[in-house]
């Protein structure tokens, strides 16, 4: 199939009137969950878990993507108005949006926000009809070397971004992997850390862990300080009028936006790498490449519009290397993923031969829910003062039941549900030890997949380690993972290194 | 200090994985004879050492930067216990433990009915009429949503009388 019959079949899946309420309902339920302060993206995907179990696999990933792209703009309308990010990739919008409400700005930084992640959003998805095929074809020639070597990566670049946390960060990851040895080994089924209980014979259900580590312990963790937020706290009292910058304004920033667009689908689809990177990472150059960086953090639009292009650019480029490879480009992306394996698909490069729809289905979408996402944002900006009006002892448990159904739901069995509140528990003690959850739920999740394409590739050759990876992909991709985990350790010497020659220098 | 326990109770649990649990049942003699297989164990204890030699890495660096701090002891740890049994975080583990618990004896619509007033409480409201009629309305929304029209098969209850009341409640709603 060639892009053009792709992107038919995409308005055809897309464009019927059950799919198209369908992603209505998602995006006003992702930009709501975005918005509000304590529900991070991947936790809203998670919550949107029990409204897909009676879908059809299809129509579950149209639903999860509208969730996400939709909550990564539903953060900037908090991040702007009340200086707190409904999702931690829009941090860097608090930096210039609420110096601009401030100035009685607030309609503008909101316009530009959510036009830009519009945008960057749009971009992305072309990235991704474009790019997958691509990848898709490249991975079919790949073996089990080179799908281990991928799937290291990812763990490798999430480990060396703490670089200020490298032993925490590893721990995490290897914890990760080993919660995905419980159970039965994937090559020969032998029975492996089940410590006596029958229910973890299958290993451990992954959604349950996923929506325990996201929701639960977010909500405990507010439950510790919670902080009553009102609408009064706020800018104009939550009364918000969006209005669009001028033309010139608009042409002042294209460049913002494109490079942020770019950099922010470059980082998307670097397995572990995600949006809210994107964001900080694209802030900083904007701030590094502008004439004027000094009025960075006062409140001007290149910050918002930098900020909002890359986190949803990062969206898009997350469902690259899930949709061609079969591995998550972040947690949001796992949790997809998790649920769509439930479901009997198989993701990977097979899937873009077998089933292309759900390229063009999830294409399509993205674009319809970056469109249908600016004017739903715009109405629920407007009725925020009523949304934070919801006070916490509210919504909180209402969080926690709908964590409850979803583990539930997965099937239908209570044993999840007790899964998921030891993984809320756990995922408390691992913010208590300063472990990094995130990394933590990429290792569960890549677990199997890295093990088993390991296991595979060793008896390929015949349990040579040096001939697993003496090919120039799986070798070059090796080389990378080495040098990311590598890097942070030696860092600090380098740099001693480099200040000892430069006092000698001088 | 909490840090330290919680890094040393890992490792103990490592160690103790690593001696018992990494095999629960004989290898197959054919993946045993082929010797280029990979051992079923083998990945899980390279984890598992791998982790043992970093938890220790840990508790090294933990002890080395907290020597000689105030606080940094057994006792003081000890008397933050009753504080932290009274916070709000281990009663809204207790709310979240329970809950999960008592969803398969009690059903759907008592077990949510229950979370959300005693979580609404611990979260500090104080119109009891209101938290009343807003949890009852929840767990009716939500069992519509899910119950009926997600036809999610929400559990219904074992012990007899509360199943009854659930399938009373369950009848009522739809």
């Amino acid at each position: 199939m060639n892009l053009g019959q792709l992107f038919l079949s995409g308005l055809a899946i897309v464009f019927e009137p059950s799919m198209l309420l369908m992603v209505l309902l998602a995006v006003v339920l992702g930009t709501v969950f975005g918005a509000l302060p304590g529900v991070s993206a991947t936790m809203a995907v998670a919550l949107g878990l029990p409204f897909t179990y009676t879908m059809a696999p299809i129509q579950s990933i149209v639903f999860l993507v509208a969730v996400y792209c939709s909550s990564i703009t539903g953060g900037s309308i908090s991040a702007i108005l009340f200086k707190i990010p409904g999702v931690p990739s829009s941090a860097p919008t608090t930096f210039d949006g609420y110096p601009m409400a401030q100035q009685g700005k607030a309609g503008k930084a909101l316009g530009v926000a959510l036009v830009t992640s519009a945008l960057g959003g749009t971009f992305a998805a072309i990235a991704m009809f474009v790019l997958s095929p691509q990848l898709t074809q490249a991975a079919l020639s790949f073996g089990p070397s080179e799908m281990f070597a991928i799937t290291f990566l990812g763990l490798s670049i999430l480990t060396s971004l703490d670089s200020k946390n490298i032993l925490r960060t590893l721990i995490s990851g290897l914890l990760g992997l080993l919660l995905a040895t419980i159970g039965q080994d994937p090559m020969y089924g032998v029975q492996r850390m089940t410590f006596g209980s029958k229910q973890f014979l299958s290993g451990i259900e992954m959604i349950p862990v996923l929506i325990g580590v996201f929701a639960i312990t977010e909500v405990l963790k507010q439950t510790g300080e919670t902080k009553k937020l009102n609408a009064k706290d706020g800018i104009g009292g939550g009364k918000i009028n969006t209005e669009m910058p001028t033309w010139k304004e608009w042409m002042s920033i294209k460049w913002v936006i494109l490079r942020s667009a770019v950099l922010g689908t470059v980082v998307g689809i670097l397995p572990g790498a995600g949006a809210t990177i994107a964001s900080f990472m694209c802030y900083s150059t904007e701030t590094k490449l502008s004439k004027y960086p000094e009025k960075f953090g006062t409140g001007i639009i290149d910050g918002i519009a930098a900020s909002e292009t890359a986190n949803n650019a990062a969206t898009g480029g997350a469902m690259v290397p899930l949709l061609s490879l079969g591995i998550p480009g972040g947690n949001a992306a796992a949790v997809m993923m998790s649920a769509l394996v439930l479901k009997g698909v198989q993701l990977g490069p097979l899937l873009l031969i077998n089933q292309p729809n759900y390229l063009s289905g999830t294409f399509i979408s993205m674009i319809v829910t970056n469109i249908v996402m600016v004017f739903v944002a715009i109405m629920i900006a407007k009725m925020f003062a009523q949304i934070l009006a919801i006070p916490y002892s509210f919504l909180g448990p209402i969080i926690v039941m709908l964590a409850i159904i979803g583990s539930y739901a997965t099937n239908m069995s209570v044993f999840d549900v007790k899964i998921m509140a030891f993984a809320g528990i756990a995922g408390l003690l691992f913010s208590a030890l300063k472990f990094n959850s995130a990394v933590l739920i990429l290792g569960l999740v890549l677990g199997k997949i890295c093990e088993g394409n390991f296991s595979r590739a060793f008896t390929i050759n015949r349990g040579n380690l040096f001939s697993m990876f003496n090919k120039p992909i799986a070798g070059s991709i090796m080389v990378v993972c080495i040098a990311a985990l590598v890097y942070p350790l030696v860092s600090p010497y380098l740099k001693k290194m480099m200040k000892r020659s430069n006092k000698a220098n001088k | 200090m909490f840090e330290l326990i919680l890094n040393v109770a890992l490792l103990l649990f490592f160690v103790y994985t690593l001696a018992f649990h990494v095999l629960e049942a004989p290898v197959p003699a054919k993946v045993q004879r082929n010797p280029y297989a990979l051992q079923p164990g083998v990945w899980p204890t390279v984890l598992l050492v791998l982790l043992i030699f970093l938890i220790t890495l840990n508790i090294i660096k933990l002890i080395r930067q907290n020597k000689g701090k105030e606080g940094f002891n057994l006792s003081a740890f000890l008397s933050s216990i009753p504080v932290f049994l009274k916070s709000k975080i281990f009663i809204g583990i207790l709310i979240v433990v329970v809950a999960s618990f008592l969803l398969e004896p009690l059903g759907f619509m008592v077990t949510s009915f229950l979370l959300l007033f005693a979580y609404g409480l611990l979260l500090g409201e104080k119109k009891y009429i209101r938290l009343f009629i807003v949890c009852l309305l929840v767990t009716i929304v939500l069992y519509i949503c899910f119950g009926v029209l997600l036809q999610v098969n929400l559990p219904r209850g074992t012990v007899p009388f509360l199943r009854n009341f659930a399938l009373f409640l369950v009848q009522l709603v739809s």
